[in-house]
């Protein structure tokens, strides 16, 4: 199903690597690359060190050792000018209590740089990713976990960025809308866009990554395209991978 | 990009339902504040009226230009409304006689003690105590806040450069609370007008002026609130933190700083004064009843039993102009000890100030009270005008006695004391160029002086805070 992407990376660590300041080593000289048009998915447990990965790419911290390049630009070095090329959904996303989802979707697309979006852009793009209308014109502060996912997915959308980096996008949402979500990633994929997954459901990143990543203790453990692993029992495999085998031991 | 940063900001004030609530209570205050100030200002000028009528009937009824005496009267001053400062502490008025130097007596404060307990509640007030919390109150959670609700990743997301981020956040706050507060203010102006204050071009001027300093008192809280916010990684902690800070700066830091001024620099009390002066009175006498001794000693040895009527007057005139001269003498030591003590309590005065301008709060209740001419420099003025206005009328007094003799015939002296004649007659006094008491007005020019200093500390402690909040926030973790 993979197919080979020409052209350089969007998204590129290089020997990326993090010790917080308590000595905690999060991420250990990791590498890899996302094209356009590709989704990556990083599988790994709780403290691997994902979120630590995308917020190096987001500058939110800065790197121990290596870089993390969006579209060519080292993002601790230019991070204004790599951030424009980049939307992010964190796993628990918040939005100010007081704005209707509209408001609030007006907003970041006018933080993002889009400042020509109208009432229907908005209204398209909430009902797109599954937030049924009545709520679309109500303050954010009643809303569930799930529904405030997907006015920071719509936001994400809107900034309409070459590259993308999803947190656990999917946490809090429904199964009708995960299964949504899955399509409006592979929407975004033909539209082009690099996308760097942070997930813990195997099965959906089995369905539609391009390349699936497991991470262990700050480390890439395994790293292969999503074509390859079409026959293997990915969970079988995860759970070897977490128990400590080698690359060698788990593929035999 | 920061348009839209600065449009938020608003939005999210407007929006907060504390911003109405606050607001509300804000406007209700200083309006209160303002009311009762006229009120009390229509009633000290009935006072003020009322008193130099009955002093002027009084006046008239004197009988003798020898004995003539008057009372001199403090002027409300429409300013008093905003800011009463020593207003209600000083007395109303000044007897001006020959005998006694004028002093301010019945205060306020001093009749009604009432008030004194929780002190009048101005416009000044309002401002330093009720105006500054809610400025901290409104920016204490700026950063901190958004980073505790999630929102400052999200927005950190984007190509948001921070400087940008933090002055929007404090002129979206500025506006969104300035507009507002400068609504009210214009409020209480309208009231003030209607009330029919006789306000003047100048009263505007430094009401005007009084609004200005009253905005950069609050955008230095508003800051300094930004400044913690940028500090502090939770909102609860950034609370704590401000309250205290304010705690300090509003009640605090001005008390400590006259108390501080007041250990640097002793001053002698007044009863000190007086024994000191006492002391040095009662040692020449002394020295003077020996030398008087010795004298009568010699007179007697040289020539014993024939002092003739002609020695016994030398010696008689001899012993006057000693006394005068001791008396001189004793006069120009008791100066000298007041003017020390003057010039003490100006250095401890310009200390204590200086060290409370540490806190915006006694920064800008100092400049308001100079606009306002509420002061210490208030009782200086009117003591100041009061000792000329005693001088002019004694002259005054002097001169009608010397042309028309007549009435109580005093007259002192050291060994027979005080003795008093009759009257001799009881004809009405020609009182027709008798100087009056001109009220002492304050200089606007030394006034905006003075005035230019708080408002550069005023603007120093905002400048100083943001930079604070500025170098904090670049090293902020918006995770
Ligand atoms: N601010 C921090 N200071 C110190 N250590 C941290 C910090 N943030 C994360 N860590 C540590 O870094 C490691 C990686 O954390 P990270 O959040 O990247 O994991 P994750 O893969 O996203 O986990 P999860 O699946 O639970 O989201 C963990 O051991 C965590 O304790
Ligand atoms: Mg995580």
């Amino acid at each position: 199903m993979m197919l080979e992407v020409p052209g350089a990376a969007m998204l590129e660590a290089v020997t990326l690597t993090k010790r917080y300041e308590d000595g905690v080593l999060a991420l250990d000289h990791v590498s890899f690359a996302v094209k356009p048009g590709q989704i990556f998915a990083m599988l790994g447990a709780n403290g691997a060190g994902k979120t630590t990965a995308i917020n190096l790419f987001l500058n939110f911290i800065e790197p121990t050792d290596g870089e993390a390049r969006i579209d060519g630009i080292v993002t601790h070095k230019e991070p204004l000018l790599a951030k424009q090329r980049v939307a992010y959904v964190s796993e628990n996303v918040m939005l100010y209590p007081n704005f209707t989802a509209v408001q609030n979707l007006d907003y970041f697309a006018r933080l993002g740089g889009k400042t020509g979006y109208t009432k229907d852009d908005y209204r398209s793009v909430l009902l797109r990713v599954g937030l049924s209308e009545d709520a679309h014109n109500k303050r954010l502060k009643g809303f569930s976990k799930g529904m405030r996912q997907k006015c920071g997915i719509a936001i994400a959308i809107l900034k309409d960025a070459p590259a993308i980096l999803l947190d656990e996008p999917t946490s809090g949402l429904d199964p009708k809308a995960g299964f949504e979500f899955q399509q409006l990633l592979d929407s975004l994929r033909t539209e082009g866009k690099a996308i760097l997954m942070s997930t813990h459901d195997i099965f959906r990143a089995k369905e539609v990554a391009d390349i699936i990543a497991i991470m262990n203790n700050g480390r890439i453990v395994m790293q292969e395209p999503a074509s390859r692993l079409l026959g293997q029992d990915l969970e079988r495999l995860y759970m070897q991978y977490m128990a400590g085998h080698t690359a060698a031991e788990a593929v035999a | 990009m920061f348009g839209i940063l600065v449009q938020k900001e608003l939005k999210a004030i407007l929006l907060s339902p504390k911003f109405a609530v606050t607001f509300g209570i804000c406007a209700f205050l200083l309006l209160l504040s303002v009311f009762i100030g006229i009120s009390e200002y229509n009633a000290s000028v009935k006072q003020y009226d009322t008193g130099k009528q009955l002093a002027d009937q009084q006046l008239r009824e004197q009988s003798s230009f020898r004995m003539i005496q008057t009372k001199a009267f403090r002027r409300p001053d429409p300013m008093q409304i905003f800011v009463s400062g020593l207003t209600y502490d000083l007395g109303r008025w000044a007897g001006i006689n020959q005998i006694s130097s004028p002093r301010l007596r019945s205060s306020a404060y001093s009749e009604d003690p009432i008030f004194a307990v929780f002190r009048f509640v101005d416009l000044a007030f309002v401002v330093t105590v009720v105006l500054s919390l809610l400025a901290v109150l409104f920016t204490y959670d700026a950063v901190c806040g958004e980073r505790e609700s999630g929102t400052l990743p999200l927005v950190f997301s984007n190509a948001v450069p921070r400087a940008q981020y933090l002055l929007a956040k404090g002129i979206g706050a500025w506006i969104g609370l300035v507009v507002p507060v400068v609504l009210a203010l214009l409020l209480c102006m309208l009231m003030v007008i209607l009330a029919g204050v006789p306000m003047t071009g100048e009263h505007w001027l430094r009401t005007g002026l009084l609004m200005l300093i009253s905005l950069l008192f609050f955008t230095s809280f508003m800051v300094i609130g930004l400044f913690i916010s940028a500090l502090t990684r939770r909102s609860s902690v950034s609370f704590l933190v401000s309250l205290v800070v304010w705690v300090a700066f509003v009640l605090i830091i001005p008390r400590a700083g006259v108390i501080a001024a007041g250990q640097i620099v002793r001053v002698p009390s007044v009863a000190e004064i007086q024994g000191q002066r006492d002391a040095f009175a009662r040692d020449r006498w002394n020295l003077f009843r020996q030398d008087l001794d010795s004298l009568f000693e010699n007179r007697r040895g040289a020539e014993p039993d024939s002092m003739t009527e002609e020695a016994m007057w030398t010696h008689m005139q001899t012993q006057d102009s000693m006394r005068r001269a001791i008396e001189l003498d004793i006069n120009a030591f008791e100066a000298k000890l007041y003017e020390d003590l003057s010039r003490r309590r100006n250095v401890q005065e310009r200390l204590a100030f200086s060290l409370s301008r540490v806190s915006p709060a006694s920064a800008f209740q100092l400049a308001a009270m100079s606009l306002a001419g509420t002061d210490l420099d208030l009782k200086r003025r009117y003591e100041d005008g009061l000792m000329i206005f005693r001088t002019q009328f004694v002259d005054y007094a002097n001169k009608k006695t010397e042309d028309s003799p007549g009435g109580f015939q005093i007259s002192f002296s050291s060994d027979k004391g005080m003795s008093i004649g009759t009257p001799r007659s009881k004809a009405q006094l020609d009182l027709t160029d008798m100087p009056t008491f001109v009220p002492p007005v304050q200089q606007i020019g030394a006034t905006v002086e003075g005035l230019l200093v708080d408002a550069g500390l005023l603007t120093l402690y905002s400048l100083l805070a943001f930079a604070g909040a500025f170098v904090a926030f670049l090293r902020y973790d918006v995770r």
